[in-house]
Order: C-alpha cells, then structure tokens, then sequence
C-alpha cells in the first residue's frame, strides 16, 4: 500500500474517493482497525484512514437514539451511554483481542455496524443492524447519500441501511450512523444448569428460549470451555455448563429465574449468577475469550439452533476441534489446529448439508486470501450480489476482494 | 389491450392453463388496492401454484418486456398494485400452502399468499404466534414486499426484524433463496432486507420464512384518558425510557374517541386516550402495569381502566379495533384517505398539534390514531372524491404533514409505504439516496417491468 489518506469530513472522504476514481485508485477502508483481520485481505493501493470522523453528534436519551462519526470509538459510545444508563442492546463483541489485529479498544461504531456484529443478546435484542436507523455516506460513484433517519419504522424505499450492515465496507463509505439505544436492565441473574451433554443443553436452552422468562442470553460450555472461563462457580463446576441469562426489573428477574430453575431441575443442577459474575460471564462468551491467544484457527458457525450439536458433532468427529454454543445451540465458535486450507471443505460440507452458514473469523492473511472466509453464494444469489455490488461501486474502489 | 397480444396470453395459458383471466371486472379489481388512489387495471391477471410457475410467467413477460405486478390480498394503501403502464397481475392467492412450521427452531416457512390469519390459525395449540398484525388479513408476501407492521411492532418488530429468508423470483425469471433458517446469514449483503419492502419493483417474493414468538403467559389491558396530547405522548417516552417492555400502545385523539363512542356505544371521556397492552409472566405484567399507571397518574391520566381476562380486554380494546369503522360513520358515504408518517417521538406532539390545526382549518373530518411507541400516527381524511375543492384541502393537509415530518428527521409513511401515492416525496425525503435506490433498481430490474412506476420512477 502506498499512500494512507486521513479525512477529516465527510466532505473530504468525497473529495478522496472522486480523487480515486479519477486516478484509478482502490482503498482499504478503515476505522479504528480493530478488525482489519476480518474477512479476506483487501488487495487495495491505498488506506483510507476515517479516525478523523469521530465524535458523538447527538445523543436524545429521552428519544433512545444516538448519532456519531464513523470512527468514534465503541468505548466513548458506551461511556456516553452508561451516565443515562442505556446502552447498545445487540451487546457488540470486542473481536480485536480474538482478531489480534489493529487496537484491542472495541473497534468504532462504523465498523461495528459494517461488520454486523452482534453478542449472546443477539437472540432477543436482534442483530446489529436491527438497530441502525440511518447513514450519510460516499458511494463508489463518487456521491454523498444518506438513508433513514431517526425514527424506527419506515417504509419508504429499499433499505439501504440493512445493505450497508454486513457488507464490510464494499458498497459505501459510511461517514455517520444514526442508531438506536435502549435502557439497561435494573438487574441481571444467570441461571446454570450443570453437567449437560451438548444435545440436552439445547434442548434445555430451546426450552427456556420458548417459556414467558424472556431470556436475553442461552449459550452452552462443554467442560473443557467452563474450565477456563474465569468465573469461580462455572470453572469450580468441573463440568459442563449451560448459561441462561434474565435481565430487568429486580422482583420479576427473581421470579423469573426461580420458575426456570424449577423447570429445568429434571436436566440437572441448577445455580444462579448475580450481576458481577454475570456480566464477567457474558463478556467471556461475547468476546469469544476462550479461544483468545492461541494459533488455533476460528470459525463461526450459523445453523438452526436444533441442527447446533449434530453439526459440531459431525465436524469434530472429522477434523477435531473444540467449541462452543451461543444463541440457543444456533451459533457455534469452532477452534481447530491451524491448517493451510482451514479445512474449509470438511467444515462446509457439514453446515451446507444443515442449511446454514460458516465464516472463517480468524486465520492467518495467506489463509484468509487462499480460502473463502465468507460462505460461499448459490450462483443466482452471487449474481444479485455483484450487480448490488455494482450498482453502488462499479469500479471497484473499496475494499477489494474483502467479501470474497 | 395494451401491451400484450394473443401470443404472450397463449405462452401464460402454457404455464398456468386456465388459471389466467382478462375479464373485465376482475382486472378491475386487480388494479385498485383500499386507498382512494386512482386504479388501474392490468391486461392479464395470472394465479400459478408454484415458484416455478412464477417463474415462467415473468420469463415470458421479460421476452415481451411486459410489466409484472405481484397481488397478494389486495389491501395496500398507496397505489401499490395499479398497473400504471398495464401487464400482468401475479395473484399468488393460490399459492397459499403453509410449508413447515418449526416449533424448536419457532419459525415457520409458508408460501407468498397464506394469509396472517391463516398462519395464526395453523399455529393453534402450537403455544406460538406470528405477531406482524397490520389491520387486513394480508398476506406473508404482501406484507414482506411492504415490510408491514402492526400494533405490537414496539415488542415484536415489524416485517423487517420478522421475516428471515425469502424465496424470490427476479426480474430475469431466475429464483434466489436469500437467507436461511439459521438465525445469523454471514454469506454475504443482506438480500433478504433489500428484498422486504422493494413494493415488487426488485422480484416477485413467493415464499417466506417468518419468525414466530411464544404466546405469553399473561397478558393486562388497560386505558387512560389524558386532559391534553401532550400529557398523552409523555406518558408513552416515560414509559419507553423506562424499559417497560410495553406490547402495544395506542393514542386515539379526541376526534376519534367521540367517533367511537358514538359507533359503539361507549362512554369514554372525549380526550386524548391511550391504549395499552402487557404481557410477560404474570409478575412481570403486574410490574409493568404499576409503573405504567404511575407514570400515566403523575402525567394527569385519569379514568384509568385495566382488564385481564381475555373477554374483558376484548370489551376494553374494542373502541381501538373499530376505530376504522367508527371514523367512516363520522360521514357516512364519504371515502377515506388513510395517510400515515413517522416522527421522532419528540417531534410528536408538535407533528401532531399541528396536523390537528390543519385540519381543523380546513373543515374537513379527519380523526388521528397513532402506534405512538414507534413515533408512527395515522390520518384518515374523509372526504367526498367527486368534490375537488375537499380533494385539493386533503391532498394540502397530506402534503403538510409529511413535509413536517421529513423536516422533523422523520419518514413520509412509517407504515403504508410509498407506491405511486407517495412517490412525489421521495426526493424530499432522501436526497441522493433516491439515485442510489434508481441505481439498484436498475441493476436488478434493467427492462423496468417489475411493478413500474412504484417506489422510484425510470
């Protein structure tokens, strides 16, 4: 890469990108870098640095909406959010420490919303772009646009914003989001249920996920993942552990959490988290710490939630590997021995044949470049896709090869 | 006819045999949704049984460059299925087959024209409901192609956070399957939203794929009546800021409260009212129902009523589930313009004030009710369409509100869409967004045969 370009206003990201269609330039976008290991390697000729376009621009707690630069570091979000008491209710992961790439800080809000990525309460808050209302941004075509605004429903056109989260900087540059924030519960228990075999944990989770206990987080560790967490009773359990989180009003949490434990007695023992050790817990499975540090390579998988056990059990029995179970046995974090080709064919066999999906979340650049990392597309949907593509960068200018 | 000729009507009567009409009268109705919206009759109306058929038929139509406008139940509210340049209408009512239901997984996957109802019925005894409850029995691919909502949108979202995974036939005749029943799609851009509420104008959705939710264990209804709007609207950001996981909350104004005490033979205080509806465990809904009534007390609710039992929130909602019908009977023979716009909930009152004072100058009936959780309110203008000077005053009343909304932040429909009705405000209201939604549409629909002349123009 050659040159690293740094606007400062979304006007400059204009003159930038115009700039690079006139010279034939391509860009790696980039906001605080905190997940540039994330998907394929762009094969850009220059950066462009968005760390300028940072800072919080509105904050109506009243009206549960926030507007803030691309850049602006999830940190200063959740700090500004956390004197009212809100917060980001989709619980966005800090993938840097897993990534090892750029800064560990949590990454920007842009970034956030580009990669759509959302925690454990993904299952009941939606995914992050669930929760973006609105943009301004610079098309490929060298034009500022914006969609949405700031209000939670309309119906008036296509939805660009649902375009724009999950597409890793490949059709726009955002310049700034509009999203929505929510309240923080007064109170958080987990319930544990102690000793499951990974088909009865999601069996149990499905059943607490279907009851009235409006669970806000249903993951299973299998004993070699619940020993490392570094919460004293799920590591002192010595087995496996099944986590149901229930959050809000103090007198309801606890009645809520004493009717799960009734109902799920016949599984097993049962125990209960209070707020520090919950939230030490959660954080643990929305970062995805158990598989922080190590050469291993990191795959996520997506099938229905009752298909989860059967899936990870026909991988394993393949190829090996440890994991473990978030949003109801319907997310699988799959760790295997580093492999030139990730080992993606025997990993993808087994989750096509489930209807679902397998993203290569961490694996080393030549890996990255070599394999696919996002699931490959039916051949009538990769051609919708490169026409969508098209459509909003023709030439190609952002993000080179990032998808794929 | 317009645009089609004995050939293309022979290849259709190839794919879907007798199943294809040019009669009048049903071409007709085939071209007029529930608005007062001028309609507009296709050439052809089509009803095939399967995605492949669909799939025929807009092959053919693309050899004849003809247009293609999906039908579903018929109940939009913007022009949405008037064949402005004539073609063909895909009545996909035949195609109305619930494929599965997966109660572990709670989702379930039906074709384009089972209708909300008839989902909710299948799902009987399932202890599951499909919670999207715009008020017509539309059908799952209408509502996906309009991403409809409802009264409950606030606790369950509207068709965009429900639905997740299409079954699409483009504009070429090919079919996608976008998304999938796994709950997180890392596959690619998410072709599943830009799908839900394209109007038609991107493909023709044939089957859907729509989460479900657990039917709650205890549900509360309650209403309150406020002096003024704004004491009303506090009410609602009140209990939104606190985290009250509300299910539905519904503001009638005054208008609308005389309309239907009078319809059904209520007694409610002529004011600003709201109504509510909690549901969770029964400690949970008591919790709620507390704070509620607290918040709804210190903003001068008075007359505050509250019903458990299913017979009893019925009575207590009825005034909410007939309003329609109650502001028709405020003129009898008048025809309504239901119109609708989307505030942020602090632009409310004012948005609201303010189209009341429009109205009231104008002389014209007009009640309010709003999904006022979502910022979301609705005008229905009753009016005589055969009196131009009353259709000229709506047509100003409309055009205000929404000008007033676009420049309060807020959107041109929260819920009715865009069709033809709206399409003048489109520019107003996103700029240069409009060029990259042209741009988009072009990509996928380079001939401009699906549904034309709807959302953006060509």
């Amino acid at each position: 890469m050659t040159e690293r370009l740094k606007p400062e206003t979304p006007e400059q990201v204009l003159e930038a990108v115009q700039w690079g269609l006139a010279e034939g330039h391509t860009y790696e976008v980039t906001g605080q870098g905190s997940k540039r290991g994330y998907g394929a390697p762009p094969a850009a000729t220059h950066g462009l640095d968005l760390t300028g376009l940072s800072g919080i621009q509105l904050y109506e707690p009243g009206e549960l909406v926030m507007s803030a630069g691309c850049a602006t570091p999830l940190a200063d979000i959740a700090a500004a959010l956390n004197e009212h008491r809100q917060r980001l209710a989709f619980e966005p992961p800090n993938l840097g420490p897993l990534l090892a790439s750029g800064t560990m800080g949590g990454g920007s809000i842009g970034g956030l919303f580009a990669c759509n990525l959302a925690g454990p309460r993904r299952i009941q808050a939606g995914a992050a772009r669930d929760h973006l209302l609105g943009f301004h941004g610079v098309s490929g075509l060298g034009e500022q646009f914006k969609s949405g605004g700031r209000v939670v429903k309309n119906v008036t056109g296509f939805d660009l914003c649902k375009l724009m989260a999950g597409s890793f900087g490949t059709l726009a540059v955002l310049t700034d989001v509009t999203f929505k924030v929510l309240p923080m519960p007064e109170k958080t228990r987990t319930v544990l249920v102690l000793g499951l075999s990974d088909d009865d944990a999601v069996v149990a989770l499905t059943r607490a996920l279907h009851g009235a206990y409006d669970v806000s987080g249903a993951v299973h560790l299998p004993a070699d993942i619940a020993a490392e967490s570094g919460v004293s009773y799920v590591v002192d359990a010595g087995c496996s552990v099944t986590a149901i989180r229930i959050e809000g009003p103090g007198p309801s949490v606890d009645v809520r959490c004493r009717a799960l434990r009734d109902d799920l007695a016949g599984f097993g023992d049962t125990e209960e988290l209070h707020s520090s050790n919950s939230h030490s817990l959660w954080r643990e499975v929305r970062d995805v710490d158990f598989f922080i540090g190590d050469d291993k390579q990191v795959w996520r998988l997506s099938v229905a939630p009752a298909d989860g056990p059967a899936v990870a059990r026909a991988i394993q029995g393949e190829i090996g590997g440890r994991v473990f179970y978030d949003w109801g046995g319907g997310l699988i974090w799959l760790a295997i021995k580093e492999r030139p080709d990730a080992d993606h064919q025997s990993v993808r066999a087994v989750v096509d044949a489930a209807g679902g999906h397998a993203t290569l979340i961490r694996a080393s650049e030549p890996v990255r470049a070599a394999v696919p990392v996002f699931h490959p597309q039916a051949p009538a949907l990769a051609a919708i896709t490169q026409r969508v593509k098209e459509s909003f960068d023709p030439k190609g200018l952002f993000n080179p090869g990032r998808m794929g | 006819m317009g645009c089609i000729d004995e050939n293309l009507l022979a290849e259709l009567a190839a794919i879907v045999g007798d199943r294809l009409t040019t009669g009048q009268s049903v071409r007709e109705q085939h071209g007029q949704d529930l608005s007062y919206h001028q309609g507009h009759a296709p050439d052809v109306v089509v009803y095939p049984k399967s995605t492949d058929e669909v799939s025929g038929i807009v092959k053919v139509c693309a050899a004849g460059r003809v247009p293609v406008i999906p039908y579903g139940a018929g109940t939009s509210l913007e022009g949405h299925l008037a064949a402005l340049r004539g073609g063909v209408s895909i009545d996909l009512g035949q195609m109305n087959e619930i494929v599965s239901v997966n109660i572990d997984d709670m989702d379930a996957t039906v074709q384009a024209g089972v209708t909300r109802q008839q989902l909710n019925r299948n799902l009987h005894n399932t202890g599951l409901f499909f919670s999207v409850d715009p008020g017509a029995d539309a059908t799952l691919g209408g509502m996906a192609a309009t991403r409809a909502s409802g009264t409950n949108a606030v606790r369950y979202g509207t068709m965009r956070e429900n639905v997740l995974a299409l079954t699409v036939v483009l504009a070429d005749g090919r079919i996608v399957h976008t998304g999938s029943r796994a709950r997180k799609s890392s596959s690619g851009y998410d072709l599943t939203r830009l799908m839900v509420g394209s109007e038609g104008t991107l493909g023709v959705i044939t089957q859907v794929t729509v989460r479900l939710h657990g039917i709650p264990e205890s549900t509360l209804a309650a209403v309150v009546s406020f002096p003024a709007l704004d004491q009303a609207v506090k009410t609602v950001i009140e209990t939104i800021q606190h985290g009250v996981p509300i299910a539905r909350i519904e503001l009638l104004d005054q208008v609308q409260m005389a309309a239907v005490n009078s319809y059904s033979g209520l007694d409610y205080p002529e004011q600003p009212t709201l109504f509510m509806e909690f549901q969770g465990t029964p400690t949970a809904v008591r919790e709620q129902t507390e704070i509620v009534g607290e918040i709804s007390t210190a903003n001068n609710g008075s007359d505050f009523r509250w019903a458990e039992h299913q017979e009893d929130r019925d009575k207590l909602w009825q005034a909410r589930h007939d309003a329609a019908y109650a502001a028709l009977a405020l003129r009898p023979g008048a025809k309504a313009w239901f119109t609708d716009v989307c505030v942020p909930i602090s632009g409310l009152i004012d948005c609201i004030t303010e189209t009341r004072r429009d109205i009231d100058a104008s002389g014209l009936i007009a009640p309010i009710v709003g999904h006022v959780g979502d910022g979301n309110f609705h005008l229905t203008l009753l009016i005589d369409p055969d009196d131009a000077g009353e259709l000229k005053k709506a047509c100003s009343i409309n055009e205000r509100m929404v000008l007033r909304a676009i420049n309060m932040s807020g959107t041109c429909s929260g819920e009715h869409g865009i069709g033809y009705g709206k399409i003048e405000f489109m520019e107003a209201e996103h700029g240069e967004g409009v060029n990259v939604m042209a741009d988009i549409k072009k990509a996928l629909d380079p001939l401009n045969i699906m549904n034309p002349g709807k959302i953006i123009n060509i």
